[in-house]
This record gives structure tokens, sequence and C-alpha cells, in this order.
């Protein structure tokens, strides 16, 4: 799960931009009052309704890995879009803009090329611009699509740091979509569509716990330190592990979702904790590392969790390695899409899409496994062969 | 601690010797003796705070990470030693990895090729440095970040961002395999410092590039045709994190598109904080041996006490920047302070 993954001068310079847009925020919150689109303070509509849509994607992880899992308090409404129901501002077509990631790993290829093939299928013209997974250059990305008055903007949130951009493009009558990861509530998309993560960090940690009956010592991995993917995952997953008393967290570590780095850290694991009972993780791709080390080890490798990659499917066919893996569908950027259009059309939609995906455990890797795919192809997915074929992924 | 030679053709550590009248052993000496005492304080803490630190397990990670970090520092070392600086690495390592990867798809048979292919790659951005440098006067610096950005670049329109393919078997000795209990790539290390140490310290080779480094004008009108010196030690920099690169393939077996997206600063950081200068011409390869020794024991344990990523950036900060602060020479009040304290004792 390898989205947003930041060089060190990335990281310095998204510093620096947090710093700038915090300092514009400051600015602005005292002068202005907020765009109604915001949500939160607006009445909640068919909130009933909306709920159950929310809680369907806990319902079923839940089924499918065989665990409880308490759905997090999320206040998902209706929005009602009749505001934003307009025309194609330029010819007979509507011009949609993609600030993407960028190709910077195979989710980030998938995402956008998801995204380009449905806007084919739905006759609407992209305005596309990568970020290259760095937060600084999408604030610029946003400043240049938003000059080019796109119908709606679709944005694949690279960090906080890009509200302040966000909510200027709104205020010159842009209605945003925050598509794979959210953003701060004031910063005035209408609708954010996206695979939870808190349901992702919770429902690792409560098959892990099912596994361990309750007891034992885990060891947490996550991918980068103080992104959000990551963080949040991390944060619900030890709130779960915290209802279980004998369950003890002896250390999260960083993988930087990469194979290589899990390796070195899982041999450290090995010889520091020799009773690990579980490993929580939330990647699949760190997940490769983690039974490379164990299994040279002569040591059988305790039960794990993480999102399902066809490398480490095809890694762990024909051991007796207990996991259980679910997803962040790059393909969500199509449903993205389609709540734009909705939003366009003055269709109401949620002001909180939230994605569900299937999720398995070990005993249902072999219907999953694309032997015939590349390591990269995240699993499961919904693009067609021939897409696949030309991306490489199969 | 040597300095920067204002001759040339001398050896490294017999100038600042004969300034001072001290027997060259004793220059040696001194000059190892922070980042040692560094590297035996670090031994102690670590033996005190995670006893089981000793183990032939733990050992054996130090040992692998000594190989990892070590390669790619002693070729940090001669660019350091010729005033420059190899931001590339991290990329370099990366970039061999996905050409593995991608060039053999797990086939043994596609090996020499793809090997020759990472290698071609790894001489050419040497040589991209180096003229960037020589020919057109860019910083080190900048030159070398530049062509890490450019390597990111190349390796994610090569692979549309998805490289994938796995190492082929026969390369996982690189990685995994053990000689005597020891990991293989400590073997490399080993071997490459001895070698490295011979050329710096008893060849002519290794004179000229203390004589670059130190002070490029006199060594060119000595008739050392110092463009080579230097561009031979970019190129030799990025040949070894090509090695570093083939051992990271071999260790994990897959292509980590991560790698090449690292800017890896450990190689820099082991030849600093062993006491390698900046500034070129002053550093010693044993130095750069106790860096790496260092650097490693200071990663492995971090990991092994389980502090969190926040903790371990921290301490890793706070250990170069003692060493660096040590290697600056003996702790002295600034000069003010020192007036005031004068005048004090005066009146």
């Amino acid at each position: 799960m390898n989205r947003t993954r930041l060089t060190t001068t990335g990281r310095l310079r998204a510093a620096v931009a947090v710093a700038g847009v915090a300092t514009l925020l400051l600015a602005g919150c005292s002068t202005e009052k907020e765009d109604p689109s915001a949500g939160g303070s607006g009445e909640c509509l068919n909130a009933d309704e909306a709920q159950a849509e929310y809680e369907k994607a806990w319902s079923t992880a839940s089924e499918q890995l065989d665990v409880d899992l308490e759905p997090v308090a999320e206040d998902v409404c209706e929005v009602d879009t009749s505001d934003w129901k307009a025309d194609p501002k330029q010819g007979d077509k509507y011009r949609i803009a993609f600030a993407a990631q960028g190709p910077t790993n195979s989710w980030g290829l998938t995402s956008e090329e998801a995204f380009k093939a449905h806007a084919k299928e739905k006759d609407v013209d992209v305005l596309y611009a990568s970020a290259n997974g760095d937060a600084t250059a999408q604030v610029d990305n946003i400043q240049q699509l938003t000059s080019q008055q796109p119908d709606a903007l679709v944005v694949v949130p690279m960090g906080e740091g890009i509200a302040g951009q966000v909510r200027a493009a709104v205020k010159q009558g842009i209605p945003v979509v925050a598509c794979s990861g959210v953003l701060p509530d004031d910063s005035g998309v209408v609708s954010t569509v996206t695979r939870q993560y808190d349901l992702l960090g919770a429902m690792y940690a409560e098959w892990l716990a099912k596994q361990l009956d309750g007891k034992g010592q885990v060891a947490m991995l996550s991918g980068l330190a103080g992104v959000p993917t990551a963080e949040y995952q991390a944060a619900a997953a030890k709130k779960v592990f915290k209802k279980y008393p004998d369950i003890k967290v002896v250390t999260q570590q960083y993988t930087e979702w990469s194979p290589s780095v899990a390796k070195t850290v899982a041999a450290n694991l090995l010889s520091k904790y020799p009773k690990l009972a579980g490993i929580w993780s939330d990647s699949g791709y760190g997940d490769l590392g983690v039974v490379q080390a164990y299994t040279e080890a002569g040591k059988d490798v305790p039960p794990l969790t993480g999102d399902a990659s066809n490398a480490f499917l095809k890694a762990v066919k024909g051991t007796d390695v207990r996991f259980a893996l679910s997803s962040f569908p790059p393909e969500m950027s199509t449903t993205c899409l389609d709540t734009a259009l909705k939003i366009l059309d003055g269709e109401s939609v949620l002001n909180k899409v939230y994605i569900d995906s299937p999720s398995f455990t070990d005993a249902k890797a072999s219907e999953y496994v694309r032997e015939e795919c590349s390591d990269n192809l995240l699993i499961p997915t919904s693009l067609s062969d021939a897409l696949l074929k030309k991306l490489k992924l199969c | 601690m040597t300095e920067p030679t204002g001759t040339v053709e001398v050896s490294s550590e017999s100038t600042p010797a004969a300034a001072t009248g001290m027997p060259s052993w004793q220059h040696r000496a001194r000059a190892l003796l922070a980042p040692a005492t560094g590297l035996l304080a670090l031994l102690v803490i670590a033996a005190i705070t995670t006893p089981h630190f000793y183990s032939a397990s733990v050992i054996q990670l130090v040992l692998f990470q000594i190989g990892l970090i070590g390669v790619t520092a002693l070729g940090q070392t001669f660019v350091l030693l010729v005033a420059g600086i190899d931001l590339s690495v991290g990329g370099v390592t990366g970039l061999t990895t996905v050409i593995i990867a991608v060039q053999t798809g797990g086939d043994a048979a596609a090996l020499p090729g793809a090997l020759l292919l990472a290698l071609g790659a790894g001489i050419l951005v040497g040589l991209v440095n180096a003229g960037l440098v020589l020919l057109r006067d860019v910083p080190p610096f900048v030159a070398t970040f530049a062509v890490f950005v450019l390597i990111q670049g190349v390796v994610i329109a090569w692979t549309k961002g998805a490289p994938s393919g796995n190492v082929p078997g026969e390369m996982a000795w690189m990685g995994t395999g053990k000689l005597l209990g020891v990991p293989t790539p400590a073997w490399f290390f080993l071997a490459l410092a001895v070698a490295t140490w011979w050329v710096l310290s008893r060849s002519t080779a290794g004179r000229r590039i203390y004589a670059t480094g130190g002070n490029r004008r006199a060594a060119q009108l000595s008739g050392i045709r110092t463009w080579m010196v230097i561009a031979s030690c970019y190129v030799l920099c990025a040949v070894l994190a090509v090695l570093t690169g083939l051992v990271n393939a071999g260790y994990v077996g897959y292509v980590d598109a991560q790698l090449s997206r690292t800017l890896d600063l450990n190689s820099i950081a082991a030849a600093v904080v062993g006491g390698v200068g900046l500034a070129g011409g002053r550093g010693r390869i044993e130095q750069t041996v106790l860096g790496v020794l260092l650097l490693a024991v200071m990663l492995t344990w971090l990991i092994q006490l389980g502090a969190g990523a926040g903790a371990q950036m921290l301490v890793s900060g706070i250990v170069i920047l003692g060493a660096v602060w040590l290697q600056s020479g003996p702790v002295r009040p600034p000069r003010a302070l020192r007036a005031i304290f004068v005048k004090g004792q005066a009146s």
C-alpha cells in the first residue's frame, strides 16, 4: 500500500508547503465564513439510508474475515447538489480535472488508467496532472488545473497541505471530489470517495486477535512514518488491540513499503521477540520480506495481515502461512468520476462514499492469485483484460 | 586528523605530521580516536540496553548492514576525497535492482546481459556526474542530486512506474549467502576495504587523489590530470553502488521499486562520521570503516531497542552531528567568551 511515498526532499518541501498553507489558513479563517458545502454543520439528509450504506463495507469485511467489527462513528449524509448542477462550461462535453498521484507505482498507474478509461466510456474529457507523490507539486497542479476552468475537479490528495488550494478551487465554483484519501472537513470538498483506513486497520487487528485467541505478542509494521495511509490504519489497529488486555503490542516499526526494508526489520524482530505470535502489517508488499526473513531463519511465519498484492499471493502459494488481506482498490477512481458527474447533474451524493471491497484469508487465496499476471497487480482487479495487458500488468 | 595538503605527490599523512612534529602513527591514531570512542560507547550502551545484542543472530544483522552501507561508503569516500559528493548512489542502487528484475524476469540465462547493462548504466551515471562537475562546473551537490532525480524519472518512464519481475535465484547468494557464518555482503565490504586501503595509502593513484582533493590547482601544475582522477572517483562510486544494488536484489529476490526513490544518505553519513572531510583531500579508509561500523551498530541497535521512527531518526541525527562536531577539533569556547574570560582574569 504505497501510494504517497515521499522522498526526503519531498518531505522537506511538503513541510514547507504545509507551513505556508497553515499560515494562509490562519489568515483566511479569521476573516471569512466557510462555504456551506464544507459539510458538518448543515442538516443531515437521508441519514439512515446513508448510514446503512456506510456500514455495508464494515459488515462485508466482518463476514469475509469472520470477525466482529464495530463501525467507527461517522456522520454520513446525503448532499443536495442542485446548486452545482451545470451544463458543460466549454463545448458539449464535461471537462473533468484529475489531480492524480502520478504513476510512481502500480497503484498510481492503475488508479489513473482506470479513471481515463472510464472517462472515455462516459464521454467526458480529462484534464490530467500528476503530482509524482508530492504534496507541494500537487498544490501547483491544482492551481494549474483550476485555471483551465474545468467543470469539476477530482483530486487524489497527497497530503493535508493541499486543503487551501482545494478550498480556493471550490470558491471559484468548481465542485471537488476527494478520491482515495481524506482532506480536512473545512477543505470544502463536496464528496470524499475512499476505502476507509479505520476499517482496514481494525479488521486486520480483529482477525489477528482472533487467531491469537486474544493473547500474545504482536508487532506492528507500518509503511511510512507520518503518512496518513500508514498512521490512520495503525491508530485504528491500536484501538482494537487495547480491547484485548492479554495482547501486547511489543513494537511498531516502519517498512517504507519496501520488501527489503521489511525483511531487515523482520530479521530483527525474529531475534528480539522470539515469542512473537502475530504481525499486524499494512502492506502485502512488505509482507514479502517478512515471510522471507522467517523462512530463511527456519522459523514458522506468524499470522500476518496486509493489502493484497499478486507478488505476496504467489510467494505464499503452497505454504501454510496464515494471513488476512484486503484491498485499497485503485479502481475506486472510477467511482470518483461517477460522483463528480452526479454532482454536475444535480443528483444528490453522499458526503462520504466508502468503498466496499473484498477481504480474504489464506483459505481463499487460491481464488484470488493471478499466476499469469505481474507481481505488481493489486488484487482483486476490476480492470478489463485489454487494459491490464496494455499496462503490462497481465 | 590530517589537514589539506598544500603540496602535491605527498602522502596524506606525512604533511601534518611533519608540520606538527608529531609521529605520523600518532596522527593516524588521533584521527581514529573520535569514531572509535563513539563506536565503543555505542557498543557498551547496546550491551546495557539490549542484553541479547551480542547474540549470533543480531551480530549477523549488524554484519549484513555493514556490507550494505559499507560498499557505498567506500565509493563515497573516493568522491569526498576529491572534494565532491555523490547523492545519486541511492538512485543507482535502485536502478540496478530494476534492471536486473525487468531484464531477466527471473530467468538466469538473461543474467549476464542484465549484469552488463546494470554495470553500463552505473558507469554512465558516474560519467554524467563527472561531466557535469568537470565540464560545466556544476557544484557536485547539485549535479548528483539532479542525476538522482533523473534516474527516478528514467525508472518511472521505462517501467511505467510499476517495475515487475523476479530476480534470478542464482543471485540470492550475494544477499543471503554466508561464508564462515558471516553474510556475503560483509565479505564484499572487507575485500573492497582492503583494496581501497591499498589504493589510497600505498599507490600512486591514491597520492594523486589526495593531491587533487587537497589542492587541485597545485596538483594540476605538477602534471596530474586531475579531471581524470575526479572522473575515476565518480565512476568508481557509481560502480560500487551497482554492486550494492546487486546485493540488495539478491537479498530480497524481488524488484523493490521503493529503493530507487530513496536518497540514501547512509554512505555519506558513514564516511563523514568516520572523519572524512567534506572539503576534500582529508580522511582515510580506516575512518570510513569505523564510520560504517558505528552506523551499522546504531541502526541495528535502534531496531532492537524497539525505538519508534521518531526516536530512530533523532538518535541517528544526534550521533552524526556529535561525530561531526568532535571531528572539527578540540572543544573550545567561542573567541568572544574567551576574551571576556581573559579580561576577567587580568583585572
